[in-house]
């Protein structure tokens, strides 16, 4: 799975560690979700879905060894 | 999803109290006074079973009183309490990016601590082994808290090159 994470973050011009905050998690998470070694919970997919207004479909998808 | 049982965070600073002094007391307790304790230890108690390697003999208590010396008692109920806080105590960010490293680290901990131990069953015989199982009472909690704040660090540190 491959994320736009990064990019999303850039559009908004936020920080990892201010959204860690806004969505309330560690900055090491949202760091490990960007470097595609985390698959995060359903939950939270769904809280980056809501924080970019971007369905968690343009956000998170799915690669072929998937 | 957050870890549940999980002990407040400010447990992990008074585990590192404990820990830190009774791990030193212990490794001077067992090699330089060879497991034997400091006198104002010595104390009459409640015992389930106390004696020999062999069972039932003469010399054993059951559900008796024995005199007995406290030191190692002291130090090993010590170095539990100061593991285990240091072990389950919440980190200040507590998240399921966390709780993944948690889970990780004691599998990891599990597999290496019985590495250990069949190589200490291989190797060790007497009263070498009988070393083995005392510190192997402790190796596992030691290995998850080596393991779990090493991948932290880790973590934490690769935050840097990030910007």
């Amino acid at each position: 799975m491959k994320n736009s994470l990064k990019v999303e973050r850039a559009i908004k011009d936020i920080t990892q560690e201010e959204l860690a905050k806004i969505i309330g998690v560690s900055r090491q998470a949202i760091n490990s979700i960007e470097l595609g070694k985390y698959v995060p919970s359903t939950i939270l997919a769904l809280k980056l879905s809501r924080y970019f207004e971007k369905s968690v479909n343009d956000i998170f998808k799915l690669e072929q060894t998937d | 999803m957050e870890t549940r049982f999980l002990l407040p965070n400010k447990f992990k600073l008074i585990g590192w109290i404990l820990l830190v002094p009774s791990a030193i007391l212990g490794i001077i307790q067992i090699f330089y006074l060879a497991g034997s304790g400091l006198k104002f230890l010595d104390a009459t108690t409640f015992t389930i079973y106390s004696g020999s390697f062999a069972p039932w003999g003469s010399s054993s208590i059951i559900f008796g009183f024995d005199k007995v010396n406290l030191t190692g008692t002291i130090i090993g109920i010590l170095f539990i309490l100061g593991s285990v806080m240091v072990a389950f105590a919440k980190e200040k960010h507590e998240d399921e990016f966390i709780a993944k490293i948690r889970l990780e680290s004691f599998l990891w901990a599990t597999y290496i601590n019985y590495a250990i131990l069949l190589f200490s069953f291989l190797f060790f015989y007497g009263i070498g082994f009988m070393y083995v199982m005392i510190f192997n009472m402790f190796t596992i909690i030691i290995l998850f808290i080596v393991r779990f704040n090493y991948i932290l660090y880790r973590s934490t540190k690769q935050l840097q090159y990030e910007k």
